[in-house]
């Protein structure tokens, strides 16, 4: 990456790791939980749903279970976790001047292009990370910590995914 | 013994407060590490930047030793812990839609609010793309509901599926991680020689 | 070997060195796990608060909403003898095969752990706790107590129906006639027909606590 990260100054991906394997940790001890991020998008988005259609909120037994009737989709600890996550990646993103509008893209696409492909990405990261039950934070970091089967299962088959289109999808990141 | 009721020591509020917290801390650390950069999120695809493997596995690895250290030791009481339930069909095939997803989008729903909130508008195009197959998934998981619901093993954790001793698991897995990051590191400078 | 850097080095080796040593610690046993829970069951066990009378147990033996679960963690030659309706043998060491099973219960479920007198129904309990942590009580006074509250006397060799519970000891101190097991009266008492019988009430049913912790 020509030392893309070091000229962004980035830390060391060890000391994050580390950083991120503690925080785990407490987060197990003091909530009996691992993270989470999927979660609580979804639940967002499904009060949101609630403002606008709640009569069919109400019929769609997934969405009904979340926001049907009384129940308030976002009291719960996901949600909070999730603007959490927003303010500390602002927070660390301002302190090292990296709040700036850009596109972060491959140098042979445009950047129009690069927002369809990342609409495209979301949508299948959204659609795949509910038939999962749970994101690279929920599943793959915490479950694969707490040793479930399912989680690991899920975590290699989320490498064997990218690492199987990667070649097919090249121009979008490569250099010519 | 940990874990705690924190509902019960803090109040709803109060809890929620924690959960903040933790949020807080996760994000700064994604962003401090470059997860808001699909990029360098990208390119461990290609072998080229190996952050995601390392810093994935490293935090797993460390936790897993922090958490079966204090259970040994009586600090925190296994049994409360929330393991994810293992439904084996939905898991697989929803990681190989994740991982597609990863590839073409360059994030993955935590990675993106980082680089969203950054004022990044390809996570900005990401996420609303996230809520996008959120909204698809809920209105049409009725019509694949057995699927979803298939290879139900409940909790199941890797050492009852290897018999293995917890301890011994977690020590296979320490190995498995290093000699994951030494050989993904090896192949890396194969391919791209030893820039950095 | 300079594929790595000297620190990643050292963390890499620390990690190595904290599972092997982990490895090499174990897991607590379930003893040890009682020791480290005892300081929140001990209390309940020594202000009876898990003991539920016979009657109550007969309580729930007719209800259809409760789920009901009875471990019977006496000797082989005991069960014979009598033991109560629907009840399941087990001894105390294949208690922690039955953590799926006690784990996949309903929010409905009762586990009510029974022996001749309290002695061995109070460690299968705390094993229970260790293991799964149950909606679990005992049976205060045990077989003994319930024979003599419901107990047929003309089944019975030379107590009468009667066994003095006095110091209790663990065995069974009423003598059958012949080992029916599960066929006698008693072992399913029509609770109708028997005398009424005042207790105070100690089950709760436990509302499970829904902790959904993944991204769900």
């Amino acid at each position: 990456m020509n030392g893309l990260a070091e000229k962004m100054k980035y830390w060391n991906p060890y000391l994050g790791g580390t950083l991120l394997g503690v925080l785990l940790f407490l987060s197990f001890f003091v909530t009996s939980h691992g993270l989470g991020a999927s979660g609580g998008v979804n639940r967002i988005a499904v009060a949101v749903e609630d403002l606008v259609v709640p009569e069919h909120v109400d019929k769609t037994p997934y969405i009904a279970k979340l926001a049907g009737g009384d129940r308030d989709p976002l009291g719960h600890w996901l949600v909070w976790e999730v603007v959490g996550i927003l303010l500390g990646g602002f927070a660390s993103g301002l302190l090292r001047g990296r709040v700036r509008v850009q596109t972060y893209r491959g140098p042979q696409i445009s950047n129009h292009s690069r927002w369809v492909y990342a609409f495209i990405g979301g949508t299948l990261m959204g659609y795949g990370a509910r038939m999962a039950r749970g994101c690279t934070s929920g599943q793959a970091l915490s479950g694969g910590a707490v040793m479930s089967v399912g989680s690991w299962a899920f975590m290699f088959a989320v490498f064997a995914g990218g690492y199987g289109l990667a070649w097919f999808v090249r121009r979008l990141w490569q250099e010519a | 013994m940990a874990p705690f009721d924190l509902v019960a020591l803090l109040g709803t509020a109060g809890s929620y407060l924690v959960y903040l917290a933790i949020g807080f801390a996760f994000g700064f650390i994604l962003e401090s590490s470059g997860f808001g950069d699909s990029r360098l999120l990208a390119a461990q695809f290609y072998f080229r930047e190996l952050r995601v493997l390392k810093v994935m596995f490293t935090a797993i690895v460390v936790a897993m030793l922090l958490v079966f250290w204090s259970t040994a030791l009586g600090w925190l009481d296994y049994d409360q812990l929330w393991v994810n339930p293992t439904y084996l069909w939905p898991g697989i095939v929803g990681g190989l839609i994740m991982g597609v997803g990863f590839i073409i989008g360059g994030y993955c729903p935590g990675t993106s609010l980082v680089s969203a909130v950054t004022l990044k508008v390809d996570g900005m195009f990401f996420l609303l793309g996230n809520v996008t197959g959120i909204i698809i998934f809920g209105e049409t998981v009725e019509f694949i509901n057995s699927f979803w619901n298939s290879g139900y093993l409940g909790v199941f954790t890797l050492p009852e599926l290897l018999r293995l001793d917890t301890g011994v698991v977690v020590m296979l897995v320490t190995c498995m991680a290093l000699a994951m990051f030494a050989s993904f590191e090896w192949l890396r400078r194969m391919l791209y020689g030893s820039e950095k | 070997m300079n594929i790595v850097q000297r620190p990643e080095m050292v963390g890499a080796a620390i990690l190595l060195l904290a599972s092997g040593a982990l490895a090499l610690h174990g897991q607590p046993d379930l003893d040890q796990k009682w020791e480290y829970l005892a300081p929140r069951y001990e209390p309940r066990l020594m202000e009876r608060e898990v003991y539920i009378d016979p009657a109550e147990l007969l309580h729930l033996m007719n209800d259809d909403y409760i789920h009901l679960v009875i471990y019977d963690v006496r000797t082989e030659s005991d069960w014979n003898e009598f033991h109560l309706v629907d009840s399941i043998r087990m001894s105390l060491k294949s208690l922690k095969e039955e953590r799926k099973r006690l784990r996949s219960l309903p929010e409905n479920a009762v586990v009510v752990v029974v022996s001749n007198d309290e002695i061995l129904a109070t460690e299968a309990w705390k094993r229970l706790m260790v293991v799964a942590k149950p909606n679990a009580y005992i049976l205060e006074g045990g077989l003994n107590l319930w024979l003599n509250i419901y107990g047929v006397p003309e089944e019975e060799t030379d107590m009468h129906g009667k066994a003095s519970l006095g110091k209790p000891d663990g065995t069974l101190r009423h003598g059958f006639k012949l080992a029916l097991g599960d066929r006698h009266a008693a072992a399913q008492p029509d609770e109708h027909l028997v005398p009424h019988r005042e207790y105070t009430s100690r089950v709760k049913l436990m509302k499970k606590i829904a902790r959904a912790g993944g991204c769900d």
